[in-house]
């Protein structure tokens, strides 16, 4: 075809992509039904026995997360290819703190992040004149208020929690950073960020175009990367949650995490942040306990704890900052879960 | 050509590096791919996401793995 190499790639890939979704419904419409006839007549387990139960939900939980995930993964990575950190930083350069630390929180959810960009992104927005604190509330939200983590709130649990999950993220992004703006920390900066600060540009980034087949595949390649790597993290969090649903009783999930106990809610925490796992791999769980009774706000700041407070990330961000400078960081945003979890066991 | 490759040595930056390699190989030209990990130096060029890759001292791709026909096609642009 003489009209450039873009038209048949979008054909091929886009009638691959045709025959993928009725496969998806198919298989999303057929999983509860196989997986009660894998664990009950094939594997001859007893309804409502501990052992039963346990199977059945691992057979279930399985092709239910991984095929949400996947659906999940394809849209988010798709309409991420339309954000452009440039821009986003250019929108926040020279922003007043309040004004400046909401945007941040909300763009922090759309942009395309991970943990191995945060340290130039961290360097990039400080250089283009992004106060420290607005940088912050990027930097909080960005993993918190994980966008795949959103997704698969609004497919398992409905649009309620999911904005619940949402907003209350955006919040804490928002007021740690007012925090951490205000505290005037720029001094624990690492002294090699501050000389990197202030050297002089020697370019900057061109606009990059793209095609409909360039962003397709880009999805695409998503899914398989994040998928790939997530996988062992979700079997993981599915057997964790299938032994909750099966042999934990009602009552012990409720008396520890339920929201009558002061402690529930700072256990939530503990618990959370050293289980570093990801996004997807924490919604098998998070069904299990509230399948079990726990309440609602520690549930959701055992989630935060483990999505939004890692370790890895940690590690990284200790390159540009100060002992003092994440402690603080940790500190502020360790706080906002518990104040969050706290909340909402005392509201609903 | 020079090609960089801005990357902190994520398992991102290294799949660009090799496709950059790929590109060079099947180009069958005399191009010239370096490494960069040094932050500082990204942040200079104005780089916030990783893996990046420029050629001749321009940014023409960040945040993402680009294929190897696609830098194909760049250095033939």
């Amino acid at each position: 075809m003489s009209d450039g190499p873009a038209r048949p790639s979008l054909f091929r890939r886009g009638g691959w992509l045709l025959l993928a979704l009725p496969l998806w419904v198919f298989l999303y419409a057929a999983n509860h039904a196989v997986s009660e006839w894998l664990a009950f007549r094939l594997l001859g387990l007893t309804p409502k026995s501990h052992l039963g139960e346990a199977v059945a939900f691992l057979f279930y939980d399985t092709p239910k997360v991984l095929l949400l995930l996947t659906l999940v993964v394809f849209i988010v990575t798709f309409l991420q290819t339309f954000v452009n950190p440039t821009r986003v930083r250019d929108a926040l350069s020279k922003r007043r703190p309040g004004l400046g630390n909401a945007l941040a929180s909300l763009f922090g959810i759309i942009t395309p992040f991970c943990s191995c960009s945060a340290v130039p992104l961290f360097i990039g927005f400080l250089r283009a004149g992004v106060p420290l604190g607005v940088t912050f509330s990027f930097l909080v939200a960005a993993p918190m208020v994980n966008e795949i983590a959103l997704g698969m709130l609004f497919a398992m649990f409905g649009w309620k929690i999911a904005l619940l999950y949402a907003s209350t993220g955006v919040a804490i992004a928002f007021a740690s950073g007012l925090i951490l703006g205000r505290l005037r920390m720029e001094r624990y900066l690492e002294s090699w960020v501050q000389d990197a600060l202030n050297a002089p540009a020697l370019g900057e980034a061109e606009e990059e175009q793209s095609t409909l087949p360039a962003r397709l595949d880009l999805a695409v390649q998503g899914v398989k990367e994040i998928v790939g790597k997530v996988w062992p993290y979700i079997l993981a969090g599915i057997a964790v949650g299938a032994f909750i649903h099966g042999y934990v009783p009602e009552r012990f999930m409720a008396s520890l995490l339920g929201k009558n106990h002061w402690y529930s809610v700072p256990l939530a925490v503990l618990i959370g942040v050293p289980l570093y796992s990801n996004a997807a791999g924490v919604m098998p769980i998070v069904e299990a306990l509230l399948g079990k009774g726990a309440a609602l706000g520690s549930t959701l700041a055992f989630m935060m704890a483990v999505i939004g407070l890692s370790l890895p990330e940690t590690i990284i961000l200790s390159k540009v900052m100060r002992p003092r400078l994440i402690a603080t960081f940790v500190g502020v945003v360790a706080l906002g879960i518990l104040l969050v979890g706290y909340l909402f066991n005392a509201i609903l | 050509m020079l090609i960089e490759v801005f990357g902190p040595g994520c398992a991102k930056c290294q799949t660009l590096e090799k496709h950059a390699k790929e590109a060079v190989e099947k180009s069958g030209g005399t191009h010239q791919v370096v490494k960069v990990s040094d932050y500082a130096a990204m942040a200079a060029r104005g780089i916030l996401s990783t893996p990046a890759l420029a050629l001749d001292g321009h940014i023409k791709s960040q945040g993402k793995v680009i294929s190897t026909d696609d830098i194909l096609v760049l250095l033939k642009g």
